[in-house]
């Protein structure tokens, strides 16, 4: 008996979460069609729902708290911009984020050729809530976002991606203009640094 | 399996995309290699502690004023209203192009085309070569336009797109080589010259289409 109202209670739980998921996303549309009519407010609240997913994704692309937001800037201005093009067939969020990598990725692109600031800035400080590390041991003092931030752009960029984010490869590779394979190679890459970073 | 090709299908191995016999060779490797086991190891912990990192991470101001600053201030407080300065500049020189590139006796439509009136021959071919590029320019900026609006349109639509381009592209090419070949030949300029503005309407109609709201083209084509 007990087993059939906990299953109740998941099938119950399950079509509660199934309504309150297809009311955001009706909100969500709605939102979206305001702001494709030229309601700020309204993508205002798109702004709100997003920016720390946004924000997080271009800290850990960018290593710097300071251009990471100036890079959730450049997002939402350019998500404002290239709004018409969003059909609502899927999430905004996942309309939003691939535009997130190429804005954090084309600015890096930009500022490799100008200056090398980019990529050596450590500030991490708004991760303010450090991942749960294992009790004891070697990997205890082992701080994730640190070694991430050392990695070599291109390394960290497949790593964050596939492992932080978690895209595939096919995804990656037509995200940042690289072949599958390569996208394999980066994540390699960087899987073996920060296998050494651990050791170390 | 050695330890170096044990290393190269490590990723794959935790990841779970191995198919079932480099899976079971690796698995055998990782039983007998404490090396390889202990790589396997660190890089189960690292993914254990990247899938726990925070996905949200709040900024450490308010950056909406600035959002709101930059939209209000663009060119248009609507989205997607705008095309970008090369589009506008590459539409006004499209639609004045015909009439005002080969005046001095090129093929434009006020001087009938291979019949260049006080123009050298030389002098003739230099218009002609300036009125290409200049198409060219036109051409490459509503391309990149176009790019940038490509998930606007339907499948079928940049299949058809494509289509005519590469048709006339190969007509461009064609005309071009029957030119060398007989410089100066009426028909063959007008034909290359109309296959020119064809190519330029082609793409500021298809880039019209897939622009929302035709406020876009405020003030952009006199």
């Amino acid at each position: 008996m007990e087993a059939q109202i906990a299953g109740a209670g998941a099938i119950g739980g399950g079509l509660i979460q199934a309504r309150i998921d297809a009311d955001r996303r009706a909100e969500e549309g709605r939102l979206v069609r305001l702001a494709q009519s030229g309601d700020l407010s309204a993508f205002e609240r798109l702004y709100r729902e997003n920016e720390r997913k946004v924000f997080a994704l271009c800290l850990r692309l960018s290593s710097d708290a300071a251009l990471a937001e100036e890079l959730t800037q450049d997002v939402f201005v350019r998500a404002w911009q290239k709004l018409g093009s969003f059909r609502g067939e899927s999430a905004f969020s996942s309309w939003l984020y691939p535009l997130t990598v190429n804005v954090a990725l084309s600015e890096r692109r930009t500022r490799r050729r100008r200056t090398a600031r980019f990529f050596t800035t450590d500030d991490l400080t708004p991760f303010d809530r450090p991942p749960e590390k294992p009790a004891g041991g070697p990997e205890a003092g082992f701080d994730l976002e640190k070694a991430m931030a050392a990695l070599p752009p291109g390394a960290r960029a497949v790593f964050v991606l596939h492992d932080v984010e978690g895209y595939k490869h096919g995804e990656i590779a037509g995200l940042l203009g690289m072949a599958v394979g390569t996208s394999k190679a980066q994540l390699h890459r960087a899987r073996k640094l920060l296998r050494e970073a651990l050791e170390s | 399996m050695t330890c170096p090709e044990a290393d190269d299908r490590l990723d794959d191995y935790v990841d779970g995309a191995l198919g079932e016999g480099e899976f079971q060779e690796v698995e055998l490797h990782l039983a007998s290699c404490e090396a390889c086991r202990e790589q396997e190891r660190r890089t189960r912990s690292i993914l254990a502690q990247a899938r726990a990192l925070p996905r949200e991470v709040a900024p450490a101001r308010d950056l909406w004023a600035g959002i709101a600053g930059r939209i209000e201030a663009g060119p248009r407080a609507r989205p997607g209203w705008w095309l970008p300065a090369g589009l506008a500049a590459a539409a006004v020189l499209a639609a004045g192009l015909a009439v005002s590139v080969l005046r001095d006796g090129g093929p434009g439509t006020n001087a009938p085309p291979g019949d260049p009136p006080g123009l050298a021959p030389a002098a003739y071919e230099e218009a002609l070569g300036g009125a290409e590029r200049d198409y060219e320019r036109a051409a490459t900026a509503l391309m990149g336009a176009l790019q940038e609006r490509r998930d606007r349109l339907s499948p079928e639509t940049i299949a058809s797109v494509e289509r005519n381009l590469e048709v006339m592209d190969r007509a461009l090419a064609e005309v071009r080589a029957a030119l060398e070949r007989d410089p100066g030949n009426k028909e063959l300029t007008r034909m290359l010259v109309s296959t020119h503005r064809k190519k330029v309407d082609t793409l500021r109609r298809v880039v019209r289409l897939s622009t929302p709201l035709q406020g876009a083209g405020d003030g952009e084509e006199g």
